[in-house]
C-alpha cells in the first residue's frame, strides 16, 4: 500500500467512522435518558438518506434543503415513535422494551420498503466536487460542537444532562423526565438521519440499510459503556479506520462481507471486556 | 384441585389437537394446507425453544437464525458432499450446533438485558455472513440443492403429506420434552432464574449454568427444525436465515406468550397464516404486520397475545359463573 | 455448645476506595441465634453478602464448618447448608407460593434436564419428594393455606415468612436472615421471634441483621455489633446494651 492510498483510507475510515459516531451518539442520549436501548436507531439512518434522495430526486428541492428537509422528517419519526410506542409502555421489563424498539424498527423498515420500493436508490451528488470524505468529517464536527454547545449552553441541553446524571434528582428540581425523553428520541433520531444524509453520496439509500449502520453505532456507544459521547466518538472513529484497513488488507471478494463480521467481532470483544467489570460494578450497588 | 380439573382439561385438549392434526392433512380436510402446516411445525420447534429461553428464563436472543441455519447447512452439507445417513446427519447437525451454542453460552451469558440482546444479534448476522461467504463449503448465495428426503427403511417421505407427520412427530415430541421440563426442578430453576437471579443463586441454583443450558437445548431444537427444514424443500440458501428470521421467531414467541409451551403453535400458526395466507393477497405487508404485532403486544399485554386472551376468557367465565350463582 | 460453625478471620471488603467491611472477625457458635446489629451503613448486608459469597472478600478468610469457603460460588454455599433471605424479600414472582418453597429444594434433589424431559421415574420419585418436604416448611411458617397463591399476591409479612421457608427448604446448617422484622407490625414480629424459636429448636444456627431492638434482646444470644464496617462489640444483649463504643455509634445517628 502506497503512503498515498493509506492517506486515503485513512480519511474515508475516519468518515465512515464518523458516521458511526453519530448514530451511535444516538444510542448513547436515549440510554443516558431512559436506560433504553433503541434498536430502531439505524431506521432514523436509513430514513435520513432515502428521504434526502426522495425530496432531492423525486421532488427536486436544492440539496441543501432537501439534506436539512430530510433531517427533519426524521426527527418527527424519532419523536412519533416514542409518543405511540414507548411512552405508552411504562415500567415495561428490558426484554419488552428491545421488543418493542426491533417491532418498531421492522415497521418502519417495512413502510419505507413498500412506499418507496426494495431496490437500491441511486446515490446522491458530491456535496461539491470529489471530497465527500471530507464533508462528512466537516459536518459531524460542526454537529459535535453544536452538540456539545446545546448540552453546556441551553436550558433544554442541560436538563438532558442533569436528567441523564441523576433523574429522580432532575425531577425534584422539576424537569419532566417525559419530556426529556421526549427530546431525546428526536435528538437522537435527528443524529442518525444526519449520518443517513450525508453518507447518500457514497453508499445507495436503500431500505435495509439501517441495520447495518445501526449496529455500527451500537459498537461505538459500546465502546463509550452507553454514557460516554467522548468515547461513543472515539469507538465509531476507530470502528471506521479498522474497516478501511482490513479492506486494504485485501482478502480477495470477501473483504467487505467480513468487514460486517469484524465489526461484531469488535462488538463482542467490547461486550466482554464491559460485562466483567459491569457485572462487578451491579454486585456492589 | 383445581390444578388436577385443569390437568385433565388439558389432556383432553391435547386429545383434541392430536386429532385434528392428524386429519388435518387428508384431501378431503384441510389437505390444501399441509405445506404451511409444515412450516408451521418447524417453526413451532425454534418458537418452543425461544418461549424456554426467554419466556420462562428471561434471556433474550436475537440470533435463533444461526443455529436454524447451522441445522439445515450441517444437514445439506454432510448428506449432500459427503454421503452421509440423512438421520445421521441430522444427529451430527444437532450435536455439532449444541456443542457450538455451549461453548459461545459461557461468554455470551456473562451479559445481561441490552447487551445480551446485541450480543445474540452479532452471533446471528455473523452466522448469516459466514453462510453467503464461505461457498467453498454452504454453496455461497446460491446454496445447495438436492438434498435428499429423510426416509425410514423403504419408506421415504417424499410428499407433502408424509412429510407433515413426520415433522408433527417431531413437532410434538419436542412440545412434550419441553411441556416435561417446564412442570419440573429444571423449569422452577428456569424460573427462579427469571424471577431474581440473586434469589435462584441463593437456593443453590447454578445460574450461569442453567442458562447456558436452556440455550443449548433452544439451539439443539432450532438445529432440528432447521433439518427437518433442509429435507422438506431439498435444498438451502443463506436467505430464510437472516435477521428477519430470528425476528420472526420472536414474534411467533410473543404472539404465543413468552412463558407458554403450547402457545408456541397458536405463535407459530398465527404468524405463518397471516403472512403466507392473509397477507401475501395485499402484497408484502408481513413484515410491517411483524413490527406491529411486536410493538402493540409488548406495548398493551406484555405477557404475550395467546396469555392474554387466555387470561381474558377465565375472567370471563368467572364472572359468567358468578352470574350464573345469584341468579 | 459445639464451637463455632463460622470463621470469619479479617474479612476485609472495599469497594472502590469505600471500605464497606473492615477487618473483621466473628465467630458464629452453631445452634445459636445471633443478631448482628449496627447503624445504617455499618456494613451488616455487605458481611452477609461476603458470606454467602454474592462477592469476593478483598482480603481475610471465611471458613464455614472448618471449610475455607474462598472464592466457592454463591449456590455451592447453598448446597454446603448456607441459606439466607434478602432485606427486599426476593421472591420468585413468576410462580406460586408452593413452587417458590420447592425450588428451595434444588440443592437437596438431584434429576436434571434429562429425567426431566422424559419424565424418568427418578424425577417422579423425587418430585414427589420435594412436594412433600416443600408442604413441610410451608406449614412450619404457617403459610400452608396459601399454596397455590401466586407468591407476590402475598402481604408483605407472609411474604417475609414465605422467604424464610424458601430458604429453610435447602435443609441448611446455618440461616442467614437480613431484616426479617422489617415492614412488619407488632403482632407478625411476634410470630417472627416465635418462628425463630422453632428454627433454632430444629438444630439450625441463625444469624439476623435487624433493627428491631425488642426483637433482637427477645431471641438473640449473641449479638455482634458493627460500625462503619468494623466490629465495635459483642457479647450477650445486656452486656452490649451497656457497651459505650455501642451507645456512641447509636447515638451518632438517632436512636431508633
Amino acid at each position: 500500500m502506497s503512503p498515498e492510498q493509506f492517506v486515503d483510507n485513512l480519511i474515508s475510515g475516519v468518515a465512515q467512522g464518523s458516521v458511526y459516531a453519530l448514530v451511535g451518539l444516538g444510542f448513547t442520549i436515549i440510554y443516558t435518558v431512559t436506560r433504553i436501548i433503541n434498536f430502531a436507531q439505524g431506521e432514523f439512518v436509513m430514513l435520513g438518506g432515502v428521504f434526502s434522495f426522495l425530496l432531492f430526486s423525486s421532488v427536486g428541492l436544492p440539496l441543501p434543503l432537501a439534506l436539512l428537509l430530510a433531517v427533519l422528517a426524521a426527527t418527527v419519526v424519532g419523536a412519533v415513535l416514542y409518543l405511540l410506542a414507548i411512552r405508552p409502555a411504562r415500567q415495561a421489563s428490558v426484554i419488552s422494551l428491545i421488543i418493542i424498539t426491533i417491532g418498531a424498527s421492522t415497521f418502519i423498515r417495512g413502510v419505507v420498503g413498500q412506499i418507496w420500493g426494495k431496490d437500491y436508490m441511486p446515490p446522491l451528488p458530491h456535496f461539491s466536487g470529489d471530497n465527500q470524505w471530507l464533508w462528512i468529517i466537516g459536518i459531524t464536527l460542526v454537529v459535535m460542537v453544536a452538540l456539545h454547545l446545546f448540552f453546556s449552553r441551553t436550558m433544554m441541553g442541560k436538563a438532558l444532562k442533569a436528567c441523564s446524571i441523576n433523574r429522580q434528582a432532575a425531577s425534584l428540581v422539576g424537569i419532566d423526565a417525559r419530556s426529556m425523553a421526549f427530546t431525546s428520541f428526536a435528538l437522537a433520531a435527528a443524529l442518525g438521519a444526519i449520518g443517513g444524509a450525508v453518507i447518500t453520496p457514497l453508499t445507495a439509500p436503500h431500505f435495509r440499510m439501517g441495520l447495518t449502520l445501526g449496529l455500527k453505532g451500537f459498537v461505538a456507544a459500546a465502546v463509550g459503556d452507553f454514557r460516554s459521547q467522548v468515547g461513543t466518538v472515539v469507538g465509531g472513529v476507530i470502528l471506521g479506520i479498522a474497516e478501511a484497513m482490513v479492506v486494504v488488507l485485501d482478502w480477495g471478494p470477501f473483504a467487505s462481507a467480513y468487514k460486517d463480521v469484524i465489526a461484531m467481532l469488535v462488538l463482542l470483544l467490547v461486550l466482554f471486556f464491559r460485562s466483567s467489570r459491569g457485572a462487578a460494578q451491579e454486585a456492589a450497588s | 384441585m383445581l390444578s388436577r380439573v385443569r390437568g385433565k382439561w388439558s389432556y383432553l385438549a391435547i386429545a383434541a389437537l392430536l386429532l385434528f392434526l392428524i386429519i388435518i392433512p387428508f384431501k378431503w380436510f384441510l389437505g390444501q394446507y399441509t405445506v404451511i402446516l409444515i412450516f408451521i411445525g418447524i417453526h413451532t420447534m425454534v418458537t418452543v425453544g425461544l418461549c424456554l429461553l426467554m419466556g420462562y428464563t428471561g434471556q433474550i436472543s436475537l440470533g435463533q437464525a444461526a443455529f436454524y441455519g447451522l441445522g439445515a447447512y450441517f444437514s445439506a452439507v454432510l448428506t449432500k458432499t459427503h454421503g452421509f445417513n440423512p438421520w445421521l446427519a441430522m444427529l451430527v447437525a444437532a450435536l455439532a450446533t449444541g456443542g457450538f451454542a455451549y461453548a459461545i453460552g459461557f461468554p455470551i451469558f456473562r451479559l445481561r438485558g441490552n447487551y445480551l440482546a446485541l450480543a445474540t444479534l452479532g452471533l446471528g448476522i455473523i452466522m448469516a455472513v459466514l453462510f453467503r461467504e464461505l461457498d467453498q463449503f454452504t454453496g455461497g448465495p446460491t446454496g445447495i440443492t438436492g438434498i435428499p428426503y429423510l426416509s425410514i427403511g423403504g419408506f421415504t417421505f417424499d410428499s407433502p403429506f408424509r412429510r407433515y407427520f413426520l415433522v408433527w412427530f417431531f413437532c410434538l415430541a419436542v412440545l412434550l420434552v419441553s411441556q416435561n421440563i417446564v412442570r419440573s426442578r429444571t423449569g422452577r430453576a428456569l424460573r427462579a432464574v427469571h424471577g431474581s437471579e440473586s434469589a435462584a443463586e441463593s437456593v443453590g441454583i447454578n445460574v450461569a449454568q442453567f442458562k447456558v443450558k436452556v440455550f443449548v437445548l433452544s439451539a439443539v431444537y432450532a438445529s432440528l427444525a432447521g433439518s427437518l427444514y433442509a429435507h422438506h424443500i431439498t435444498y438451502v440458501n443463506p436467505s430464510p436465515f437472516g435477521f428477519l428470521f430470528s425476528v420472526m421467531v420472536v414474534v411467533m414467541a410473543v404472539v404465543g406468550g413468552l412463558a407458554s409451551v403450547w402457545g408456541a403453535i397458536f405463535g407459530a400458526a398465527t404468524v405463518r397464516i397471516l403472512s403466507d395466507e392473509i397477507l401475501l393477497r395485499f402484497g408484502e405487508w408481513d413484515v410491517i404486520v411483524y413490527g406491529l404485532i411486536l410493538v402493540l403486544v409488548m406495548v398493551f399485554m406484555p405477557r404475550g397475545l395467546f396469555v392474554a386472551l387466555k387470561e381474558a376468557y377465565e375472567r370471563w367465565r368467572l364472572t359468567h359463573r358468578q352470574r350464573g350463582a345469584e341468579a | 455448645m459445639s464451637g463455632p460453625i463460622l470463621e470469619t478471620r479479617g474479612v476485609t471488603k472495599a469497594f472502590g476506595g469505600l471500605v464497606a467491611v473492615d477487618n473483621v472477625d466473628v465467630g458464629i457458635e452453631a445452634g445459636r441465634v445471633t443478631a448482628v446489629i449496627g447503624p445504617n451503613g455499618a456494613g451488616k448486608t455487605t458481611l452477609f453478602n461476603l458470606i454467602t459469597g454474592v462477592y469476593p472478600v478483598s482480603s481475610g478468610e471465611i471458613r464455614f464448618d472448618g471449610v475455607p469457603l474462598d472464592n466457592m460460588p454463591t449456590h455451592k454455599r447453598a448446597a454446603l447448608g448456607i441459606a439466607r433471605t434478602f432485606q427486599n424479600v426476593l421472591l420468585f414472582g413468576n410462580m406460586t407460593v408452593l413452587e417458590n418453597v420447592m425450588s428451595g429444594q434444588h440443592p437437596r434433589s438431584r434429576y436434571g434436564f434429562l429425567e426431566a424431559a422424559l419424565r424418568l421415574p427418578k424425577s417422579r420419585r423425587e418430585e414427589e419428594t420435594i412436594t412433600l418436604n416443600a408442604i413441610k416448611y410451608l406449614n412450619l411458617v404457617g403459610l400452608g393455606l396459601y399454596a397455590q397463591r401466586d407468591a407476590l399476591s402475598l402481604p408483605l409479612g407472609q411474604q417475609k415468612l414465605l422467604a424464610i421457608a424458601r430458604a429453610l427448604a435447602t435443609e441448611p446448617k446455618l440461616l442467614l436472615l437480613d431484616e426479617p422484622g422489617a415492614g412488619l407490625n407488632r403482632l407478625e414480629k411476634q410470630e417472627l421471634g416465635d418462628l425463630i424459636r422453632r428454627i433454632r429448636e430444629m438444630g439450625i444456627t441463625t444469624v439476623l441483621v435487624e433493627h428491631d431492638m425488642d426483637l433482637v434482646m427477645g431471641i438473640a444470644e449473641w449479638v455482634i455489633v458493627l460500625d462503619s464496617g468494623r466490629k465495635i462489640a459483642e457479647g450477650t444483649a445486656s452486656q452490649v446494651q451497656r457497651d459505650k463504643r455501642v451507645i456512641a455509634a447509636y447515638l451518632g445517628e438517632e436512636v431508633e
